[in-house]
Protein backbone atom coordinates (compact mmCIF):
# COMPACT_ATOMS: atom_id res chain seq x y z
CA UNK A 1 0.00 0.00 0.00
CA UNK A 2 1.13 3.73 -0.46
CA UNK A 3 1.34 5.90 2.15
CA UNK A 4 -1.44 8.43 2.25
CA UNK A 5 0.89 11.38 2.47
CA UNK A 6 2.64 10.95 -0.99
CA UNK A 7 -0.97 11.47 -2.74
CA UNK A 8 0.42 15.23 -3.44
CA UNK A 9 3.24 13.49 -5.24
CA UNK A 10 1.82 10.46 -6.71
CA UNK A 11 -0.78 13.24 -8.05
CA UNK A 12 2.11 15.68 -9.18
CA UNK A 13 4.05 12.95 -11.19
CA UNK A 14 0.83 11.39 -13.19
CA UNK A 15 0.75 14.86 -14.28
CA UNK A 16 4.14 14.34 -15.88
CA UNK A 17 2.63 11.56 -17.39
CA UNK A 18 4.36 8.57 -14.93
CA UNK A 19 1.98 5.45 -15.95
CA UNK A 20 2.84 4.24 -12.28
CA UNK A 21 1.82 7.04 -10.27
CA UNK A 22 -1.46 6.81 -11.77
CA UNK A 23 -1.96 2.74 -10.91
CA UNK A 24 -1.14 3.99 -7.26
CA UNK A 25 -3.95 6.22 -7.34
CA UNK A 26 -6.34 3.96 -9.46
CA UNK A 27 -5.11 0.96 -6.72
CA UNK A 28 -6.10 2.94 -3.85
CA UNK A 29 -9.24 4.11 -4.98
CA UNK A 30 -10.57 1.50 -6.77
CA UNK A 31 -12.43 0.09 -3.32
CA UNK A 32 -14.02 3.50 -2.96
CA UNK A 33 -15.30 3.78 -6.51
CA UNK A 34 -16.72 0.17 -6.91
CA UNK A 35 -18.52 0.76 -3.69
CA UNK A 36 -20.04 3.31 -4.74
CA UNK A 37 -21.17 1.65 -7.47
CA UNK A 38 -22.42 -1.43 -5.61
CA UNK A 39 -24.67 0.65 -3.37
CA UNK A 40 -26.22 2.37 -6.47
CA UNK A 41 -27.27 -1.20 -7.63
CA UNK A 42 -25.67 -0.98 -10.71
CA UNK A 43 -25.63 -4.42 -12.89
CA UNK A 44 -21.89 -5.42 -12.68
CA UNK A 45 -21.60 -4.88 -16.22
CA UNK A 46 -23.03 -1.04 -16.09
CA UNK A 47 -20.26 -0.57 -12.40
CA UNK A 48 -17.57 -1.42 -14.45
CA UNK A 49 -18.40 0.83 -17.03
CA UNK A 50 -19.39 4.22 -14.91
CA UNK A 51 -16.24 2.57 -13.06
CA UNK A 52 -14.59 3.08 -16.53
CA UNK A 53 -15.69 6.44 -16.99
CA UNK A 54 -14.98 8.12 -13.95
CA UNK A 55 -11.33 7.46 -14.50
CA UNK A 56 -11.41 8.03 -18.13
CA UNK A 57 -13.00 11.89 -16.32
CA UNK A 58 -10.27 12.19 -14.13
CA UNK A 59 -7.01 11.65 -16.58
CA UNK A 60 -9.66 14.46 -18.39
CA UNK A 61 -9.25 16.87 -15.47
CA UNK A 62 -5.77 15.65 -14.05
CA UNK A 63 -4.09 18.42 -15.57
CA UNK A 64 -6.74 20.88 -14.23
CA UNK A 65 -5.93 19.73 -10.56
CA UNK A 66 -4.31 21.89 -7.97
CA UNK A 67 -5.26 20.26 -4.54
CA UNK A 68 -4.91 16.57 -4.72
CA UNK A 69 -6.33 16.73 -1.11
CA UNK A 70 -9.36 17.63 -3.11
CA UNK A 71 -9.15 14.29 -4.77
CA UNK A 72 -11.22 11.78 -2.78
CA UNK A 73 -13.99 13.63 -2.96
CA UNK A 74 -13.90 14.70 -6.56
CA UNK A 75 -13.50 10.69 -7.21
CA UNK A 76 -16.67 9.96 -4.57
CA UNK A 77 -18.51 13.04 -6.44
CA UNK A 78 -17.87 11.65 -9.63
CA UNK A 79 -18.83 8.28 -8.99
CA UNK A 80 -22.18 8.64 -7.49
CA UNK A 81 -22.70 11.83 -10.23
CA UNK A 82 -21.96 8.58 -13.32
CA UNK A 83 -23.75 6.08 -11.23
CA UNK A 84 -27.19 8.36 -11.16
CA UNK A 85 -26.65 9.50 -14.72
CA UNK A 86 -26.44 5.91 -15.75
CA UNK A 87 -29.03 4.95 -14.26
CA UNK A 88 -31.47 7.55 -16.01
CA UNK A 89 -29.79 6.15 -19.36
CA UNK A 90 -31.33 3.02 -18.37
CA UNK A 91 -34.74 4.41 -17.35
CA UNK A 92 -34.05 2.85 -13.77
CA UNK A 93 -34.65 6.27 -11.69
CA UNK A 94 -37.54 6.49 -9.33
CA UNK A 95 -40.41 8.59 -10.53
CA UNK A 96 -40.44 11.23 -8.83
CA UNK A 97 -43.89 11.94 -6.95
CA UNK A 98 -44.65 14.90 -4.89
CA UNK A 99 -47.02 13.36 -2.95
CA UNK A 100 -44.15 11.09 -1.87
CA UNK A 101 -41.61 13.20 -1.23
CA UNK A 102 -41.09 12.63 2.49
CA UNK A 103 -40.07 8.90 1.43
CA UNK A 104 -37.87 10.15 -0.99
CA UNK A 105 -36.01 12.26 1.13
CA UNK A 106 -35.09 9.54 3.23
CA UNK A 107 -34.13 7.37 0.52
CA UNK A 108 -31.25 10.15 -0.34
CA UNK A 109 -30.41 10.48 3.48
CA UNK A 110 -29.85 6.73 3.34
CA UNK A 111 -27.81 6.84 0.44
CA UNK A 112 -25.45 10.23 1.61
CA UNK A 113 -24.81 7.48 5.03
CA UNK A 114 -23.86 5.14 3.15
CA UNK A 115 -21.63 7.59 0.90
CA UNK A 116 -20.34 8.72 4.03
CA UNK A 117 -19.76 5.09 5.60
CA UNK A 118 -17.84 4.23 2.04
CA UNK A 119 -15.26 7.43 2.45
CA UNK A 120 -14.89 6.11 6.53
CA UNK A 121 -13.56 3.01 5.06
CA UNK A 122 -11.68 4.42 2.58
CA UNK A 123 -9.55 7.02 5.43
CA UNK A 124 -9.69 3.42 7.71
CA UNK A 125 -7.45 2.08 4.45
CA UNK A 126 -5.53 4.96 4.38
CA UNK A 127 -5.30 5.14 7.58
CA UNK A 128 -3.60 1.40 7.70
CA UNK A 129 -0.89 2.10 4.51
CA UNK A 130 0.10 5.11 6.91
CA UNK A 131 1.19 2.43 9.92
CA UNK A 132 4.47 1.24 10.56
CA UNK A 133 4.53 -2.98 8.29
CA UNK A 134 4.62 -4.41 11.86
CA UNK A 135 1.13 -2.71 13.59
CA UNK A 136 -0.27 -3.05 10.13
CA UNK A 137 0.43 -6.37 9.43
CA UNK A 138 -0.53 -7.35 13.69
CA UNK A 139 -3.74 -5.77 12.06
CA UNK A 140 -4.51 -7.20 9.06
CA UNK A 141 -3.89 -10.73 10.99
CA UNK A 142 -6.33 -9.35 13.75
CA UNK A 143 -9.06 -8.80 11.52
CA UNK A 144 -8.97 -12.37 9.59
CA UNK A 145 -12.42 -14.23 9.98
CA UNK A 146 -12.64 -16.53 11.86
CA UNK A 147 -10.12 -14.77 13.79
CA UNK A 148 -6.54 -16.50 14.79
CA UNK A 149 -5.49 -17.67 17.87
CA UNK A 150 -2.85 -15.29 19.33
CA UNK A 151 -0.16 -18.27 19.52
CA UNK A 152 -0.56 -18.30 15.36
CA UNK A 153 -0.35 -14.71 15.37
CA UNK A 154 2.95 -14.45 17.62
CA UNK A 155 4.42 -17.62 15.55
CA UNK A 156 3.82 -15.79 11.90
CA UNK A 157 5.05 -12.22 13.38
CA UNK A 158 7.69 -13.76 15.62
CA UNK A 159 6.77 -11.71 18.94
CA UNK A 160 5.80 -13.54 21.72
CA UNK A 161 2.08 -13.98 22.70
CA UNK A 162 2.53 -11.44 26.06
CA UNK A 163 3.34 -8.51 23.70
CA UNK A 164 0.44 -9.00 21.13
CA UNK A 165 -2.28 -7.20 23.35
CA UNK A 166 0.10 -4.29 24.60
CA UNK A 167 1.24 -4.39 20.84
CA UNK A 168 -2.76 -4.26 19.71
CA UNK A 169 -3.60 -1.45 22.10
CA UNK A 170 -0.53 0.95 20.85
CA UNK A 171 -1.84 -0.05 17.12
CA UNK A 172 -5.01 1.56 17.31
CA UNK A 173 -4.05 4.19 19.45
CA UNK A 174 -1.66 5.04 16.39
CA UNK A 175 -4.53 4.77 13.97
CA UNK A 176 -6.92 6.95 15.67
CA UNK A 177 -3.81 9.28 15.16
CA UNK A 178 -3.24 9.12 11.46
CA UNK A 179 -3.57 11.58 9.35
CA UNK A 180 -5.82 9.68 7.33
CA UNK A 181 -8.42 9.25 10.27
CA UNK A 182 -7.47 13.38 11.35
CA UNK A 183 -8.63 14.80 8.43
CA UNK A 184 -11.78 13.10 8.17
CA UNK A 185 -12.33 14.07 11.84
CA UNK A 186 -15.35 14.44 13.64
CA UNK A 187 -17.79 16.26 11.05
CA UNK A 188 -17.44 12.52 9.67
CA UNK A 189 -19.32 10.74 12.05
CA UNK A 190 -21.43 8.69 9.91
CA UNK A 191 -23.95 11.11 11.03
CA UNK A 192 -25.70 12.55 7.69
CA UNK A 193 -27.70 15.56 9.90
CA UNK B 1 -21.60 5.18 13.96
CA UNK B 2 -19.47 7.29 16.21
CA UNK B 3 -15.93 9.72 16.18
CA UNK B 4 -12.99 7.62 15.74
CA UNK B 5 -12.00 7.92 19.37
CA UNK B 6 -15.13 7.26 20.78
CA UNK B 7 -15.03 3.98 19.14
CA UNK B 8 -14.04 1.23 21.03
CA UNK B 9 -10.57 -1.10 19.53
CA UNK B 10 -12.94 -4.01 18.41
CA UNK B 11 -15.45 -1.87 17.03
CA UNK B 12 -12.70 0.35 15.01
CA UNK B 13 -11.76 -3.83 13.68
CA UNK B 14 -14.92 -4.81 12.90
CA UNK B 15 -15.08 -1.32 10.43
CA UNK B 16 -11.30 -2.12 9.41
CA UNK B 17 -12.49 -5.47 8.26
CA UNK B 18 -15.00 -3.95 6.31
CA UNK B 19 -12.72 -1.37 4.75
CA UNK B 20 -10.46 -4.29 3.33
CA UNK B 21 -13.07 -6.43 2.65
CA UNK B 22 -13.62 -4.14 -0.11
CA UNK B 23 -10.05 -4.36 -1.57
CA UNK B 24 -10.60 -7.87 -2.14
CA UNK B 25 -13.65 -6.87 -4.21
CA UNK B 26 -12.06 -5.27 -6.94
CA UNK B 27 -11.58 -7.37 -10.05
CA UNK B 28 -8.56 -7.66 -12.12
CA UNK B 29 -11.02 -6.18 -14.94
CA UNK B 30 -11.79 -3.18 -13.52
CA UNK B 31 -8.01 -2.69 -12.38
CA UNK B 32 -6.71 -2.91 -15.99
CA UNK B 33 -9.65 -0.80 -17.56
CA UNK B 34 -8.87 1.77 -14.85
CA UNK B 35 -5.01 1.87 -15.36
CA UNK B 36 -5.90 1.45 -19.46
CA UNK B 37 -7.45 4.87 -19.30
CA UNK B 38 -4.30 6.64 -18.37
CA UNK B 39 -3.41 5.90 -22.19
CA UNK B 40 -6.09 8.59 -23.01
CA UNK B 41 -4.29 11.18 -21.01
CA UNK B 42 -3.44 14.23 -23.26
CA UNK B 43 -1.87 17.46 -22.71
CA UNK B 44 -3.81 21.02 -23.66
CA UNK B 45 -6.45 18.91 -24.82
CA UNK B 46 -9.48 21.45 -24.95
CA UNK B 47 -12.78 19.54 -23.79
CA UNK B 48 -16.16 20.50 -25.71
CA UNK B 49 -18.70 21.83 -23.39
CA UNK B 50 -21.93 19.48 -22.27
CA UNK B 51 -24.84 21.76 -22.89
CA UNK B 52 -27.40 19.19 -22.52
CA UNK B 53 -27.83 15.70 -21.50
CA UNK B 54 -31.26 14.40 -21.08
CA UNK B 55 -30.15 11.71 -18.41
CA UNK B 56 -29.33 14.81 -16.26
CA UNK B 57 -33.03 15.72 -16.25
CA UNK B 58 -35.72 14.72 -13.75
CA UNK B 59 -38.30 12.21 -15.58
CA UNK B 60 -40.65 15.71 -15.51
CA UNK B 61 -38.97 17.39 -18.11
CA UNK B 62 -37.33 14.67 -20.16
CA UNK B 63 -40.55 12.31 -20.18
CA UNK B 64 -40.78 8.50 -20.54
CA UNK B 65 -37.82 6.68 -19.22
CA UNK B 66 -38.07 4.72 -22.63
CA UNK B 67 -37.65 8.12 -24.63
CA UNK B 68 -34.20 8.16 -26.65
CA UNK B 69 -31.24 9.56 -24.63
CA UNK B 70 -30.19 13.11 -26.10
CA UNK B 71 -26.83 14.77 -25.54
CA UNK B 72 -25.52 17.56 -26.89
CA UNK B 73 -22.09 19.28 -26.81
CA UNK B 74 -20.29 22.46 -28.08
CA UNK B 75 -16.61 24.42 -28.56
CA UNK B 76 -16.40 27.01 -30.71
CA UNK B 77 -18.73 27.69 -33.30
CA UNK B 78 -19.05 23.50 -33.79
CA UNK B 79 -22.49 22.18 -32.02
CA UNK B 80 -22.95 18.50 -31.61
CA UNK B 81 -25.96 16.75 -31.26
CA UNK B 82 -26.17 13.16 -30.15
CA UNK B 83 -29.07 10.83 -29.91
CA UNK B 84 -28.95 7.18 -28.28
CA UNK B 85 -31.88 4.46 -28.40
CA UNK B 86 -30.47 1.04 -27.28
CA UNK B 87 -27.49 -0.01 -29.41
CA UNK B 88 -28.58 2.74 -32.18
CA UNK B 89 -26.42 6.04 -32.18
CA UNK B 90 -27.01 8.94 -34.07
CA UNK B 91 -26.54 12.66 -34.38
CA UNK B 92 -25.57 15.56 -36.44
CA UNK B 93 -22.92 18.31 -36.55
CA UNK B 94 -24.14 22.01 -36.22
CA UNK B 95 -22.78 25.50 -37.15
CA UNK B 96 -20.00 23.65 -39.23
CA UNK B 97 -19.27 21.28 -42.28
CA UNK B 98 -18.28 18.51 -40.29
CA UNK B 99 -15.49 16.56 -42.43
CA UNK B 100 -15.26 13.34 -40.14
CA UNK B 101 -16.94 12.70 -36.66
CA UNK B 102 -14.29 9.79 -34.84
CA UNK B 103 -16.58 7.69 -32.09
CA UNK B 104 -13.68 6.24 -29.46
CA UNK B 105 -14.20 3.74 -27.22
CA UNK B 106 -12.07 3.32 -24.29
CA UNK B 107 -10.63 -0.09 -24.76
CA UNK B 108 -11.61 -0.10 -28.23
CA UNK B 109 -9.99 1.10 -31.87
CA UNK B 110 -11.52 4.08 -33.19
CA UNK B 111 -14.39 3.63 -34.80
CA UNK B 112 -14.61 6.47 -37.64
CA UNK B 113 -18.43 7.48 -38.70
CA UNK B 114 -19.28 7.94 -42.35
CA UNK B 115 -21.05 11.82 -42.03
CA UNK B 116 -23.27 12.82 -44.72
CA UNK B 117 -23.52 16.50 -46.48
CA UNK B 118 -26.03 17.91 -43.79
CA UNK B 119 -23.49 16.50 -40.99
CA UNK B 120 -25.82 13.37 -40.27
CA UNK B 121 -24.56 9.98 -39.05
CA UNK B 122 -26.02 6.89 -38.19
CA UNK B 123 -24.82 3.75 -36.41
CA UNK B 124 -25.78 1.04 -34.91
CA UNK B 125 -24.88 -1.57 -32.81
CA UNK B 126 -22.98 0.10 -30.31
CA UNK B 127 -21.83 -1.81 -27.43
CA UNK B 128 -22.44 -0.39 -23.91
CA UNK B 129 -19.54 1.25 -22.44
CA UNK B 130 -17.54 5.09 -22.33
CA UNK B 131 -17.93 6.85 -25.54
CA UNK B 132 -16.53 9.82 -26.64
CA UNK B 133 -16.76 11.91 -30.25
CA UNK B 134 -14.18 13.97 -31.74
CA UNK B 135 -15.58 16.00 -34.69
CA UNK B 136 -13.09 17.69 -37.34
CA UNK B 137 -14.66 20.69 -39.44
CA UNK B 138 -12.02 23.05 -41.04
CA UNK B 139 -10.06 24.01 -38.63
CA UNK B 140 -11.84 23.53 -35.11
CA UNK B 141 -11.79 20.17 -33.44
CA UNK B 142 -14.84 19.65 -31.15
CA UNK B 143 -13.52 16.74 -28.33
CA UNK B 144 -16.51 15.30 -25.96
CA UNK B 145 -16.06 14.35 -22.40
CA UNK B 146 -16.13 10.67 -22.11
CA UNK B 147 -19.71 9.39 -21.30
CA UNK B 148 -21.19 6.24 -20.14
CA UNK B 149 -23.67 5.12 -22.62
Amino acid sequence: MTAPDSLAVLVSRAQEGEQDAWDAIVERFLPLVGAIARRHRLSPADGDDVGQTVWLRLVEHLGELREPAALPGWIRTTARHECLRLLAARGRTRVVDPQAGGLDTVTDDLTDAELLAAERRQALRDALAELPEGRRELLLLLLVDPPLAYEEISRRLGIPIGSIGPTRARAFAQLRDTAALRSLGPDHTGDPS
Amino acid sequence: MTAWDDMTDDQLLAELREAVAEVDQVTDRQREAARAAFTWRTVDAELAELLHDSALESTAVRGADDAARTLSFVSGPITLEVEIDGDTVMGQVVGAAAESVLMQRSIADDYPLPVDPSGFFRIEGVAPGPVRFVVQAGDWTLTSPWVAI
